[in-house]
């Protein structure tokens, strides 16, 4: 097995400096950081302006409470109001139709970001309409909602005879706090984005590092064909060294990328006090990985080898993208209810084990039989496919020309 | 060192090797003979345990195939191809390791190779930076980098130029001065004649011709002439008495029928052509290869036309 170590080393050493790995290594986390940070930051970054509002109010006494709500209750970083209301128009004989005409242009002109009409029925179907350039803009409108909100609520109690400030008191609306339990009953805060975030990281993390290591591992087998390379390769080391020493150098460059993107991880989630998982799960997660990336590197080994062209290669290489893809359609209902049949029937199937298993063991650790089971037969599947593998592989790497069917492929497997 | 019994290898119904032996010791060197599609590199493919075969035996020093003797063969295959995108020295110390060498003794043997070679400059560059015979080089030392005692070569002069030639030529007598068994395939039967003890000519799967070279020529007896003439050789080939001929622009190569004497011929010849040399010779590889190869062909074309 020496020979393999050597064949491990060059694939590692020279796979390492390859354009193809060194993009995938840093573009990986930078599409990760961007799919998931990003549009969250976006959302909820505070406005550093204050924004100009207006009100068209028909009711004649929603004016004059709503905007005092609003401009004293959200105040910018600096202290200023976020939003500064002016009253375009209000009294019970405003024309709402000439008054939205002239605010319209106010919008379009840019002199206000937008304003909101309230009819003279407004108390009693309880519709308010908000116009603007921009209706995109959530924070703005449920901070109006809510404000005009409460002020109908509190006229209408006190129409009925209720002191308004009772009654807020009387109604505090919850919080609700989730907190997520695991064995031996530690404790830990948590929410469904944060944990969702962490599956959605593994998975993903796991079908990148697949797909690029899997796309290298059969472009070297190809290019080792076509120079021939792969003749005095098979004579001066057995088929089986060949091939372990190409999977192990390929795991290590595997596990080069996970240690980056692990320090990277680490040092975002300590930047936003966050921990996305804990080291037990993630070192169960890494067993689960391990096989897997076993399991699928002798699929592309066994798909890989009997390849000539590199069109071939290419098809081959994205249907089995395609089969990665997979547990990613399915992520949704198994992270809503990681306990369901659905989530335990998929986990055994041994090509999407580990993904399915990165979804659920950080929102809700499966059983131990479960693992254990999952475990012993992600196992039994990877020695297979490796075996599988190995007798494609030594016959493949020697055959030129025409594409060999299916059943010429399972002569090999039989045969060889 | 090498013995090779009674080989056979089908592929599905293609029968590619049928009971093929061969021998060859230290510091011998065998030419292995035969038209494309001979059977040539399943053969070698079998010595180099590529590929088994189905009936028959192959030992090194009457021992079977081990990762002992995988370290001790050096194989230089028919299409040349290395690493494109690597380092020259990184790709020498890979194959090195490949046949059990260290790092260090790798780059060591890889430097003394290199600088006799006149790669030195090399060392350091990308493979495809190589000219076309530079990487041919290239393969070579690849190929000896381990000192292995048993060279195998698949058409080791294709594609050099003659001044290369003669190096790797130079090299090969070397190695065999040093007790190396050397087998090599090729076509061109120039280099053959003059490398090889040893002769083994395969065609259809089997042997049709074996031994040392120089038994195998005279068994051929002395029944060639060669001539050098100036004017137009190509009324010689009808001349009455020539079993076959090999005509060049000033020079043919004449094999007389069983009972044919030179003296005739050259009496037949001489008016026609002005004769710069006429001598009575061993045939050439060349022609051997022909009268056994070519002339089944041609054979079997008659045939076919006979059937239309």
């Amino acid at each position: 097995m020496n020979k393999a170590l050597t064949v491990a080393r060059w694939e590692y050493l020279e796979k390492i400096k390859s354009k193809a790995f060194l993009i995938s290594l840093f573009l990986m986390p930078i599409i990760m950081i961007g799919m998931g940070v990003i549009p969250s930051l976006l959302a909820t970054r505070p406005d550093t302006e204050s924004r100009i509002v207006g009100i068209v109010d028909q009711t004649g006494e929603l004016a004059q409470p709503v905007s005092e709500r609003l401009s004293e209750r959200y105040r910018l970083t600096n202290g200023k109001p976020n939003y500064v209301v002016r009253v375009l128009a209000s009294g019970r004989n405003v024309d709402v139709a000439q008054q939205t005409k002239a605010a319209d242009q106010m919008v379009t002109a840019k002199e206000i970001e937008g304003y909101a009409i309230l009819r003279g029925t407004a108390f009693h179907d309880s519709t308010v309409e908000y116009r603007s350039r921009n209706v995109a803009n959530f924070s703005l409108m449920e901070r109006f909602t809510r404000v005009i909100t409460e002020v109908i609520t509190e006229k209408k109690l006190r129409e009925q005879g209720f002191d308004p400030q009772l009654v807020r008191r009387l109604t505090v609306p919850i919080e609700l706090k989730t907190t997520r339990l695991k064995e031996g009953g530690e404790t830990e805060e948590a929410d469904f984005g944060k944990v969702f975030f962490g599956a959605y990281i593994f998975m993903m993390m796991m079908f990148f590092l697949v797909v690029t290591s899997g796309q290298l591992l059969v472009r070297s087998l190809l290019e080792e064909k076509s120079n021939r390379v792969a003749e005095v390769l098979m004579s001066s080391c057995s088929a089986n060294e060949l091939m372990v020493g190409k999977i192990l150098g390929l795991s290590g460059l595997g596990l080069t990328q996970i240690a980056l993107w692990g320090v990277i991880g680490l040092a975002i989630s300590l930047q936003f006090a966050i921990t996305l998982i804990s080291l037990s799960n993630a070192l169960l997660l890494l067993v689960y990985f391990v096989f897997g990336y076993l399991l699928y590197a002798a699929i592309f080994v066994g798909a890989g080898a009997p390849l000539t062209t590199e069109q071939e290669a290419q098809q081959i290489t994205s249907y089995l993208v395609l089969i990665l893809i997979m547990p990613i359609v399915l992520a949704f209902p198994v992270i809503q209810n990681p306990d369901s049949t659905l989530a335990k029937v998929l986990t055994f199937i041994p090509i999407i084990t580990p993904t399915m298993m990165a979804l659920r063991i950080p929102i809700q650790t499966p059983s131990v039989l479960e693992i254990l089971l999952s475990l012993v037969l992600l196992a039994a599947s990877a020695a297979g496919a490796m075996w599988a593998a190995g007798k494609i592989f030594r016959i493949g790497m020697l055959t030129y020309g025409k594409r060999p069917s299916l059943r010429e492929l399972v002569r090999w497997v039989r045969t060889a | 060192m090498l013995k090779a019994s009674a080989l056979k290898k089908t592929f599905k119904t293609v029968v590619a090797v049928d009971g093929v032996s061969l021998e060859v010791n230290r510091g011998e060197i065998l030419g292995l003979l035969g038209p494309n599609g001979a059977g040539k590199t399943t053969t070698i493919r079998m010595i180099l345990n590529v590929i088994e075969p189905d009936e028959g035996q192959i030992t090194f020093d009457g021992q079977p195939f081990s990762d002992a003797v995988r370290n001790s063969i050096g194989y230089l295959p028919e299409e040349r191809g290395l690493y494109r995108k690597n380092l020259v020295i990184n790709v020498l110390v890979y194959f090195g390791g490949l046949h059990g060498m260290s790092v260090h003794a790798a780059k060591e043997e890889a430097g003394k190779w290199l600088g006799k070679f006149d790669l030195l400059p090399y060392a350091n560059r990308k493979v495809d930076e190589l000219s076309k015979g530079n990487q041919q080089k290239l393969q070579f030392i690849a190929t000896i980098l381990h000192d292995p005692q048993l060279l195998v070569l698949d058409e080791p002069f294709a594609g050099l130029d003659p001044v290369n030639q003669i190096v790797l030529k130079d090299v090969l007598m070397e190695m065999k001065e040093r007790g190396k068994a050397i087998i090599f395939s090729t076509h061109q039967m120039e280099q053959t004649e003059k490398l090889s003890d040893k002769i083994c000519l395969i065609n259809k799967g089997k042997v049709v011709l074996q031994g040392e070279l120089h038994e195998v020529k005279r068994g051929y007896g002395k029944n060639s002439v060669h001539v050098e003439f100036e004017g137009n050789g190509a009324s010689l080939s009808a001349v009455p008495g020539i079993k076959r001929s090999l005509i060049y622009e000033n020079y043919a190569e004449l094999e007389l029928e069983g009972n044919g004497s030179p003296s005739d011929l050259l009496r037949r010849i001489v008016g026609e052509l002005n004769i710069r040399k006429f001598e009575l010779v061993e045939p050439s590889l060349q022609s051997i290869f022909l009268s056994l190869v070519g002339g089944e062909k041609l054979q079997m074309e008659e045939k076919k036309e006979g059937e239309r």
